[in-house]
């Protein structure tokens, strides 16, 4: 495995690793774009991202840490790690939710987290109910003052939306790709109806069909103890795992004539054109290493 | 004092336990070890329960077990009314005694697997993967050769605990990324299971098949 020469990948930051996970004492070893590296935790308490191997062994990648996780980049990205106002709110709960691989491109994980469509069948009597599968009409857009894709006005009934649940309720939904490996979505809280849970998907691409993903719960939510909201989430996440690795490609077509898409499908639709516009190709189907 | 389970509802040795406790009907609670992630299994508590510190662990009174066949045979044994899950025909008894080991020794490939696909948890088999299938091999033999004289279930003409030791690492096997087309003896069996009464699901099992 090498270092993609994807230019719109090099320039972006990804989670490379859980922020308590890496100590003085405990370095983690992993990949990123092709490229193996080493995470490790000064005395000082600060974080170093080192390439290991291939053309630039030894070279230091820029490293932040937010959110609870290590952030790293090999290129030079041309805006900051994006704002999440919810992360310091004093009354959230900010829980991460470990890790889990899958054998998918990480393009496909965030196409998966934007469909609502599934929820019914793959996520039976949690997100979705078999006898209520209908997407209703929401709105995409790419929002080009932000660069980011917005999904709004999404709705969903849900028999088990979140750990807090107490029964079943209608969900509203805003989704946000913030990066093309970095999406985040808005929903009802059952505790507090009038404001939003936000739930984010952050994805280390660690080769162009392999991923590890990281979900981050930041919930308004005074009863449930983290691991009820961890295993929540763990539980939705494999049975969407399972889903991911039977797709076919592994990689995610951006020619719009590859597959056929629906009026649910608007928000992979309007992913898979920001993609184009940001000639990032790294996970696609159409990528292919020089 | 009633049954406590100290589980985690990804684990395929702790969805046995509860399979056996759903299908005999059984009220019992739960207590989430937080692992995957965190250490909880390490937490002193847990340890003076657990000396391995693995999951599950059951308590029954004074009856602490941390292994889930021996579960599947305490829970058999004192709380199953029908005598049919760890039958006393020595011929029978004895093939469940057989299967569980092979759950216990055999099939923690399979897991080991799945926690290597799905967490990264390093296992400590060479090639867990080649060792599931190996595995898998057996246990089709097995009812393959039970089918010829017309037998359905791993040790009695009726499921047993040796069915439910089995049962998750096979449900799972989409987890490790095995594909069961070379197993239909194995797929068969499995519908069994599903149909029974009070069968129940965990992340990653299929509600049908």
């Amino acid at each position: 495995m090498t270092l993609t020469k994807d230019k719109a990948a090099l320039n972006d930051w990804y989670v490379v690793g859980i922020s308590t996970d890496v100590t003085r004492s405990a370095p983690r070893r992993t990949r990123l774009l092709g490229q193996d590296i080493r995470v490790t935790r000064a005395a000082d308490g600060a974080i170093c991202v080192t390439l290991t191997g291939g053309e630039e062994d030894g070279r230091a990648a820029r490293a932040e840490e937010h959110y609870g996780f290590i952030w790293a980049t090999f290129g030079a990205p041309n805006r900051c790690i994006f704002p999440l106002a919810e992360a310091f709110e004093p009354d959230r709960r900010v829980v991460t939710c470990g890790t889990v691989d899958v054998a998918a491109s990480g393009l496909r994980l965030v196409e998966n987290f934007l469909d609502m469509a599934h929820f019914p069948f793959v996520h039976t009597d949690i997100l979705g109910a078999l006898d209520k599968p209908e997407v209703e009409q929401y709105q995409a857009e790419i929002r080009a003052d932000v660069d980011e894709v917005w999904a709004t006005n999404c709705r969903f009934w849900q028999p088990l939306a979140a750990a807090a649940s107490k029964g079943g309720q209608m969900s509203h939904y805003v989704y946000r790709v913030v990066t093309p490996f970095n999406v985040l979505l808005y929903k009802t809280c059952p505790e507090a109806p009038d404001r939003f849970d936000a739930i984010a998907l952050f994805i280390q691409p660690v080769e162009a069909d392999r991923s590890i993903a990281y979900p981050l719960m930041v919930v308004v939510d005074s009863t449930s103890t983290d691991e009820d909201i961890v295993m929540f989430q763990q539980k939705i996440f494999l049975q969407d795992r399972i889903i991911l690795e039977n797709q076919r490609p592994r990689t995610l077509p951006l020619d719009p004539r590859a597959e056929i898409p629906t009026r649910a499908d608007l928000s992979s639709v309007a992913y898979r054109r920001w993609l184009k516009t940001k000639a990032l190709r790294y996970g696609s189907y159409e990528y292919a290493e020089a | 004092m009633g049954i406590v389970l100290y589980n985690h509802d990804l684990l395929a040795d702790a969805y046995k336990v509860k399979l056996l406790l759903s299908v005999l009907g059984m009220d019992f609670e739960r207590r989430t070890v937080g692992i995957l992630p965190g250490n909880g299994n390490d937490a002193p508590a847990y340890r003076d329960l657990n000396p391995a510190g693995t999951v599950p662990t059951l308590v029954d009174g004074d009856v602490v077990l941390t292994r889930p066949e021996a579960m599947l045979v305490h829970i058999a044994e004192c709380h199953d009314t029908s005598g049919r899950w760890l039958p006393a025909e020595p011929l029978a008894r004895a093939q469940v005694f057989e299967w569980l080991a092979f759950a216990t020794g055999d099939l923690a490939a399979a897991e080991a697997a799945r926690l290597q696909a799905m967490f990264g948890v390093v296992p400590a088999l060479a090639d867990a993967f080649a060792d599931t299938r190996a595995a898998f091999r057996l246990a089709e033999g097995h009812l393959a050769r039970r089918a010829l004289g017309g037998l359905t279930f791993i040790a009695a003409n009726h499921p047993t605990i040796a069915d439910l030791a089995i049962f998750p690492a096979v449900a799972l096997a989409a987890d490790v990324g095995i594909g069961m087309e070379e197993f239909p003896r194995l797929l068969i069996w499995a519908r069994q299971i599903h149909a029974l009464p009070g069968f129940i699901t965990m992340p990653g099992v299929r509600e049908v098949i």
